[in-house]
């Protein structure tokens, strides 16, 4: 089909952009060790709380890591776009004959590409500390699959963003967009132990459901009661923001 | 491409959101095989035009068709029918020049191998074959003028838009670029520029529409523009300290009084008269100004130039407006997020 054709290619430049830039993989692969290694240190005592769900915090803690990286690429994606637009190199595309939407396509792609990347960083630097995957090969790759669909959901959100506002000061900001979609999280203690308006909050967040799935393939293995609300919700929550990513595209290119 | 005009422009308007009213009820005809230029100062309405025409923004009223297919109707075939170079370079500074026309060629539809040869043809044709495979961020400004322009033409369009092609050329590269397309032409490429220079639209247009404030204030070929004028332009210089003399006044009026002058005026140290025959007229008014008792230092019969053109049907000289000024508020809107469609 002609649109994967041409999505193909502008997917491509996309990726050939984002390797040109390896300090931007650098600095992600970092920022996940660092989380480790500033987050996991000092609150390993944890552990040691009645009803806390697993020995190791590390291992805990891993799921925070993967979801919340994915999660913040989106702030990314928005970046991206927006230099595209400014440089006049969206107009460029626009100018030529191709399908409006491979377009999207072939960026929504990158953002899945760029999440998949930096999850399986993540999984090496967590292998390398010592983290243990309860749910084995299958369920590293069952991550990294739903965490690259993770990354195309956030990418909308980022593309939303730029085309919205067309705006420097408001994409570079875009980051304080997804701090509560990834802080308003179980991200460092289970929901049970978690309290008052916070753990209403983090029950409403559907990156919670995410993040519970990621963490139990990771701590616990395949415990599905745990897992089948977050693949829904994941699932959903694509559809819809590839929907108004669509929707909003539609408006900006017509 | 379908029959009809390569342009076809009718009661086009532009209005954009906030209320600029950005081109004014237009209307204009380019013929297959033209070459035409669309000349106007900053701010005219010559980028939104072009947009309009090349599918880039919506129109607000009117009817435009390009290479004879409507281009809110079709603008997909439009699209492959034209190459189109605006005046801010859309281009990909992370990719090198090479990797970049190959990928405009694919998305033109041509298959791999005709995107690379053509890609090698068109960097030998505007000199970039040694950068080629450097990123296009290392290019300096000229450069990346013509990679944008062999970009526009990697799918041998039939109709070429180019928006201010040569604005930041070097000289030498601005008569390189003008060779190249009256060749293109030649070639039967219909081409629409716009331009700020009266010399460019004067070298390369067979025929140009003026532009200002939206609207069309002439049209036809350079040379009938300027015979539009009326006559020729006679400029006489005299030596400075004498400006400020009597005699100077006795001069302008002996001038005035002369028959076929049609207009007269004190102009950089001299005198600048419209006449309808400057080798007929010169004479009388070298014979005024020896009656006056003033010495010529200089005197010059010129035929009118465009700026003269367009002095004549805007009562302003086109170089008043400033360039810079637009591209600072286009960086300020950008930042600041201004929607720019
Ligand atoms: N996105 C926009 N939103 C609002 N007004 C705009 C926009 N783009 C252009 N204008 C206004 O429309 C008018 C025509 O602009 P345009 O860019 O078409 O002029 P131009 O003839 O190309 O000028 P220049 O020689 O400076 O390139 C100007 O008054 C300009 O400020
Ligand atoms: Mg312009």
């Amino acid at each position: 089909m002609l649109i994967l054709r041409e999505s193909y290619f502008i997917y491509v430049r996309n990726l050939k952009t984002w390797l040109a830039q390896p300090w931007m993989i650098v600095a992600a692969v970092l920022s996940s060790a660092f989380m480790f290694l500033f987050f996991g240190e000092p609150l390993r005592g944890i552990t040691a709380l009645p009803g806390f769900p697993a020995d190791d915090y590390q291992a805990f803690l891993a799921a925070m890591v993967i979801v919340m990286a994915v999660v913040f690429s989106g702030s990314d994606m928005a970046m991206v776009l927006l230099t595209d637009m400014m440089s006049g190199y969206v107009d460029k595309l626009l100018l030529s004959p191709v399908n409006r939407f491979s377009i999207l396509l072939g960026t929504l792609l990158i953002g899945g590409t760029r999440a998949m990347a930096q999850v399986l960083a993540i999984i090496l630097v967590a292998s390398a500390i010592g983290v243990r995957f309860e749910g084995g090969v299958l369920g590293i790759l069952g991550v990294i699959v739903a965490t690259t669909l993770l990354g195309v959901a956030m990418g909308c959100v980022g593309l939303i963003v730029a085309m919205r506002t067309r705006s420097v000061q408001v994409t570079v900001n875009s980051w304080l967009l997804f701090m509560p979609l990834a802080f308003l999280t179980s991200a460092f203690m289970p929901r049970d132990l978690l309290t008052g308006w916070f753990q209403v909050a983090v029950g409403l967040n559907p990156i919670e459901y995410i993040m519970v799935a990621v963490r139990a393939v990771i701590i616990e293995g395949w415990v599905w009661d745990s897992i089948l609300p977050g693949i829904w919700i994941l699932l959903a929550t694509t559809a819809v923001l590839v929907g108004a990513a669509t929707y909003e595209y539609r408006r900006a290119t017509n | 491409m379908t029959n009809g005009p390569a342009v076809l422009v009718e009661g086009l308007g532009k209005t954009y959101p906030g209320g600029v009213r950005a081109v004014d009820g237009i209307s204009f005809e380019v013929e297959r095989g033209e070459f035409f230029g669309f000349l106007g100062p900053n701010g005219a309405g010559k980028t939104t035009t072009i947009k309009i025409l090349a599918t880039l923004l919506p129109k607000t009223e009117g009817r435009v068709e390009v290479a004879g297919l409507d281009v809110t109707r079709d603008p997909k075939a439009v699209r492959q029918a034209i190459g189109v170079a605006l005046q801010e370079v859309g281009l990909d500074d992370l990719s090198k020049g090479r990797d970049f026309l190959e990928l405009q060629g694919l998305l033109y539809g041509l298959s791999r191998a005709e995107a690379r040869e053509r890609a090698a043809e068109l960097l030998e044709l505007v000199g970039l074959s040694s950068v080629a495979d450097r990123r296009v961020g290392s290019y300096s400004g000229g450069m990346r003028r013509r990679i944008d322009l062999a970009g526009a033409l990697m799918h041998n369009p039939g109709v070429l838009f180019l928006d201010e092609p040569t604005t930041g050329l070097d000289p030498q590269s601005r008569i390189a670029v003008w060779e190249h397309l009256e060749e293109l032409n030649a070639r039967g490429v219909t081409i629409f520029l716009t331009t700020q220079h009266m010399d460019e639209a004067d070298r390369l247009c067979r025929r140009l529409a003026i532009i200002d404030h939206g609207h069309l204030v002439a049209e036809g070929s350079p040379a009938a523009l300027k015979a539009g004028v009326g006559g020729d332009i006679v400029h006489v210089a005299f030596n400075s300290d004498d400006s400020a003399d009597d005699r100077v006044d006795a001069a302008l009026a002996a001038v005035r009084d002369l028959p076929g002058i049609r207009q007269a005026d004190f102009a950089e140290r001299g005198l600048t008269a419209t006449v309808s025959d400057g080798g007929a007229a010169a004479p009388a008014i070298m014979t005024a100004f020896q009656d006056a008792n003033l010495s010529i230092a200089n005197l010059s019969i010129t035929r009118p130039s465009l700026d003269d053109v367009f002095l004549q049907h805007t009562g302003r000289q086109i170089r008043d407006s400033d360039a810079d000024g637009d591209a600072e508020d286009r960086m300020w809107s950008q930042w600041m997020g201004v929607n720019r469609r």
